[in-house]
């Protein structure tokens, strides 16, 4: 689920858009989603926004619908500077997420255990924290890949 | 005997989110003694469902807009884990008044 060569540390974007079309465009390479899950990300992150008050700092979960996705993945980055997203539910209040999780899911019931594991992940202080602090893509796999993929 | 009760979970895509959401609410009213059963939708679905068929509440993580008869509580703090007992709070009076 978590790809270490998909993790992207101190990523340079100008706004929100550019942040997911790069994640996206990641994935497309390493062919885990369909060529069309960019623009349905970006479009979902326009309807419904993604990022989350999370307890440590504020995070972004981009994602959307199965259809484009071919196998469940999870990618990570961390942004050099943080971009203005929109909160989950509440489109009206402005986030700064500094870390982003982009999620592939093809099948929610079958990969419920993985949603489970990234609902604690995102509910985990210290893990958060140590991944805003890594300094190699390494330690970032070596923190999540027991959480994710355990 | 687990009273049942039947909840619609609502995000964006309907797809992960909201079975985030509806999975951490099976658990949480489970150890309360309730059985719940959940749908898990978009937020242009909850019309149709609602007109459709019964629902005690909806958890939404994307906004739903009208107040479409049932009680409805904003799920954000079930995902950021900051609210949970608020939200069991504001929902199990909720079942309370409609006598479950």
């Amino acid at each position: 689920m978590l790809r270490k060569d998909l993790i992207r540390l101190d990523l340079d974007v100008a706004n929100r858009e550019e942040a997911i079309r790069t994640l996206a465009e990641d994935f497309v390479q390493a062919g885990v989603v369909k060529p069309s899950f960019v623009d349905a990300v970006l479009e979902r992150e326009q309807r419904s926004p993604t990022a989350l008050p999370a307890i440590a700092y504020d995070i972004a979960i981009p994602h959307t619908v199965s259809a484009h996705v071919i196998t469940p993945a999870m990618n990570v980055a961390v942004l050099k500077h943080p971009v203005e997203f929109r909160q989950m539910g509440s489109p009206e209040i402005t986030l700064y997420p500094k870390v982003l999780f982009m999620l592939a899911i093809s099948d929610p019931k079958d990969q419920l255990f993985l949603l489970r594991r990234i609902m604690k992940m995102l509910q985990n202080k210290e893990l958060l924290n140590q991944v805003r602090g890594a300094q190699t893509k390494d330690e970032i796999y070596d923190f999540l890949k027991p959480v994710i993929d355990a | 005997m687990a009273t049942k009760i039947r909840i619609l979970s609502i995000c964006g895509s309907g797809v992960v989110t909201s079975s985030m959401v509806a999975s951490k609410l099976r658990d949480m009213f489970a150890e309360r003694g309730y059985d719940a059963e959940t749908v898990e939708a978009n937020s242009s679905e909850v019309e149709s469902y609602c007109t459709r068929q019964h629902f005690d509440m909806i958890a939404y993580a994307s906004p739903i807009g009208n107040n479409f008869g049932v009680p409805a509580f904003n799920a954000i703090g079930l995902i950021t884990g900051m609210g949970e007992e608020e939200f069991m709070e504001e929902a199990i009076e909720a079942l309370h008044k409609a006598g479950k």
